[in-house]
């Protein structure tokens, strides 16, 4: 079968049977043309904002590098705000729709239902991205840029609200096939359990969901102040709604992010489940507890009360971060045991040294597990408590932990699922295959330090973030932060590498698409398989539980280490200044 | 072999979870129970908590306690001294009404916090130690009073750390601590 006459790229033709059936030759899955050409539509135009966002990562930081001091402060934010929308939310929330289509209705092999609703939920995506992106663009005074918080009661144009609501409600009606098949298959198989990529999915949609509502509550309160239908809003009210949305869809980014790690570590490293149990139940701790975690943006803040913050900081006692903390454990024991299994594993970390670096899909994938747990995950919960807060609160700092998390763990994932995508579903070679394999590498170690440099500004000379200049230069005063000079240009020239970095994988994902060669038979498993095979001999009567786990137990015994340290030191630091509060 | 993209077979619940992940299970578990409890404990024992009352008030009103602070506090070169233990700074786009001000070592004092226009938040720090430096979010409509006590005499600068507009980066003010004599 065979797609649109329009589709001159062949972005969307695969050799499907004449009722749109194939079997993946990596992955063994049986998978139906409509589910996935829309997983493909939406991580296509998730690359689209990714391009779009990135475009301003080189504006950004060669404004706060301000020996380069490019943009005027009006121009920054506005190009702040456009870097923050696009990649933040267009660019993940297109990617997590692809994934929803993914993890669910192909994973379980079935057809995706109601494509119609699709199509219209991605049309509507499209038109709230693009007003989103018009409003921010021509913002004109009294408006000012929304950033990515559109903080009131500082105004934001009126259609700025209007497209993000329209954004929301698309990805809404976007997620409602993958709803429906999810009811469609428990009607169909009851008693079934749904494999653990599918239940992952599940627990993003329903996070998502949670968000959403928060969503479109705020942005619909905000607007109608706006246009002066009612006469005025509550900035605590307004902080509290926001961050359901605000912080609910970085929850989103990180629970699709660790479905794709246990995706991805076992078809390309051999990675198998080491317990079912566990694993699920992190899942269900996300589920409840993970969305209180927006409350460590309300920390440092008038209004609301001491237990409440005590309480939601801690995603009720820590429960949230538990969760990571099993993830932490489970993704690199299923590689340890899996890789063990077949053999591959002598010694302490033989499974490891023999795993296929080579490939930009596992590199990628496990240096996003890494550098999201030691970057991102760390200085999270680190700067999530009530007290340190005070300390990282509208810092740089807190921007080099987002970068940890969202761009070095959950970009850094979803770029190595576009780049499997691209040898599976779009069926080519990649092109530039050297350079792809080194990408990864490029992009880990000047994404890193970029985020280092971030904190360190932050933390050790208190610069603060979203600010076009106060580093050479306060107007009006004698006062600066030139201190952090030196850090900024260390700083500056790491951000420029880092987008050299993302603008290579654009191009080896472009030119993948354009010119990319088609797959011979086979060839895509013999790249892609640990060892030209998804699945090796043995089974049940071959526990992976049972394997050894202890390479992976001393790397997760170093984790706790620095975990320890960093948040000792920050409370060394934070002892150290004056006294406040009751 | 267990796969993540295939239905996990048989009684999955019941298979037995290897030990060293139950024992990463076991430290991961004491370690978040430890984190919620030093910092629940730090709110009774430390001396470093964001806490304070907060009260609504309309920035109208808010200006008027800011401005019987000023005619009640002694005006001199380095700013308002404050006539008792209750200072009053307030947000406003693109200044901090209210400082400069001269304050002392070791007298427990009541910040009050507002704002007369949108958000803004104060970054606090003393001009000789960079990284000594506190943030908190000041919000219109509501008026937080935050105890602070100084102990190390010094210029401390108080700039905006929440984006308020365009001339955002010039907000800035001062306030002077010295030895109580």
């Amino acid at each position: 079968m065979n797609a649109s006459r329009l589709d001159v790229l062949g972005l969307f033709d695969h050799e499907y049977d004449d009722d749109g059936w194939r079997t993946c030759s990596v992955t063994g899955l049986e998978i139906h043309s409509s589910t996935e050409n829309y997983a493909k539509l939406f991580g296509l135009t998730a690359v689209v904002a990714l391009l779009v966002g990135g475009l301003f990562a080189i504006t950004v930081p060669l404004t706060r590098w301000e020996l380069v001091g490019l943009l005027e402060p009006a121009d920054f934010y506005i190009h702040l705000s456009m870097h923050a929308w696009n990649l933040l939310i267009f660019w993940m929330v297109f990617m997590e729709i692809s994934i929803l289509y993914v993890g669910g209705p192909l994973v379980l092999g079935r057809k995706l239902p109601i494509t119609t609703v699709a199509k219209a939920g991605w049309g509507t995506m499209v038109a709230g991205a693009v007003l989103v992106n018009y409003a921010i663009w021509t913002t004109t005074p009294p408006d000012q840029a929304p950033l990515l918080t559109a903080y009131a009661p500082l105004p934001s144009a009126p259609l700025f609200y209007v497209g993000a609501v329209v954004f929301l409600l698309g990805a809404t009606i976007a997620a409602l096939p993958f709803f429906l098949s999810m009811w469609q298959e428990k009607r169909e198989n009851p008693g079934k359990t749904l494999p653990l990529v599918a239940f992952g999915a599940f627990v993003t949609s329903i996070i998502a969901v949670q968000a959403i509502l928060g969503g479109l509550a705020v942005f619909t309160y905000a607007l109608l102040w706006r246009v002066e239908i009612i006469s005025s809003i509550d900035a605590s009210v307004y902080r509290h709604v926001y961050w359901i949305v605000g912080h609910g869809t970085q929850q989103i980014n990180l629970v699709a992010m660790i479905t794709v790690w246990y995706f991805l570590t076992h078809v390309v490293g051999g990675a198998e489940v080491v317990s079912e149990k566990v694993s699920r139940t992190a899942f269900i701790l996300y589920l409840f507890f993970i969305n209180l975690g927006a409350a460590h943006h309300l920390l440092s803040e008038p209004v609301v009360e001491l237990g409440w913050r005590l309480f939601n900081t801690s995603y009720a006692f820590y429960g949230a971060a538990f969760a990571s903390m099993i993830h932490a454990f489970a993704i690199p024991a299923g590689l340890e045991a899996g890789r063990r299994k077949r053999g591959k594993g002598g010694g302490l970390f033989g499974w490891l040294t023999s795993a296929p670096w080579h490939n930009p899909v596992f590199s990628s994938v496990v240096l996003s597990v890494i550098l999201f747990g030691f970057i991102g995950g760390i200085t999270g919960v680190v700067m999530g408590q009530l007290q340190l807060n005070m300390t990282w609160q509208n810092t740089f700092a807190t921007v080099g932990h987002f970068h940890g998390t969202v761009v070095l763990g959950t970009t850094f994932a979803f770029m190595g699922l576009i780049l499997f995508l691209l040898q599976t579903s779009f069926d080519r070679k990649l092109a530039l295959p050297r350079l792809a394999s080194l990408w990864p590498y490029l992009f880990a170690s000047t994404m890193g330090i970029t985020a280092l440099m971030m904190m360190y500004v932050g933390l050790l000379y208190g610069v603060p973030r979203r600010v076009a200049e106060v580093v050479e230069n306060i107007p009006g005063t004698e006062f600066n932060l030139v201190a952090a000079a030196p850090l900024f240009n260390v700083f500056g020239v790491f951000a420029m590498l880092a987008v050299v970095s993302g603008a290579l994988f654009l191009v080896i994902a472009l030119a993948t698409l354009l010119f990319g060669k088609r797959n011979g038979d086979g060839e895509a498993a013999e790249r892609l398989l640990p060892d030209g095979t998804l699945k090796p001999e043995g089974g049940a009567s071959d526990p992976v539980h049972a394997y050894e786990m202890r390479g992976t137990f001393v790397l997760t015994l170093v984790f706790m280490g620095v975990f320890v340290v960093t948040w000792a030191l920050n409370w060394y630091l934070l002892s150290q200044l004056w006294s406040i509060g009751l | 072999m267990t796969s993540p993209i295939d239905p996990p077979e048989g009684d999955w619940w019941s298979e037995s979870v290897n030990r060293r992940e139950t024992i990463w299970l076991g430290i991961a578990g004491v370690w978040s129970l430890f984190l919620f409890s030093w910092m629940s404990g730090w709110v009774r024992a430390g001396d470093q908590n964001p806490t304070g009352d907060t009260y609504e008030i309309s920035p109208e009103q808010f200006r008027e306690k800011v401005d019987q602070y000023k005619e009640a506090a002694e005006e001199t070169d380095g700013g308002y001294v404050p006539a008792d233990e209750h200072v009053y700074i307030a947000g406003q786009r693109f200044q901090w009404d209210g400082l400069p001000a001269v304050l002392e070592t070791g007298t427990q004092y009541q910040f009050h916090f507002s704002s007369y226009d949108v958000q803004h938040a104060t970054n606090i720090r003393p001009e000789h130690n960079l990284s000594a430096q506190m943030n908190f979010d000041i919000l219109p409509g509501y008026e937080w009073i935050v105890p602070m006590t100084f102990d190390e005499p010094g210029e401390y600068h108080v700039i905006c750390s929440e984006f308020c507009g365009d001339g955002h980066r010039s907000m800035h003010g001062t306030f002077t601590v010295v030895d109580d004599e």
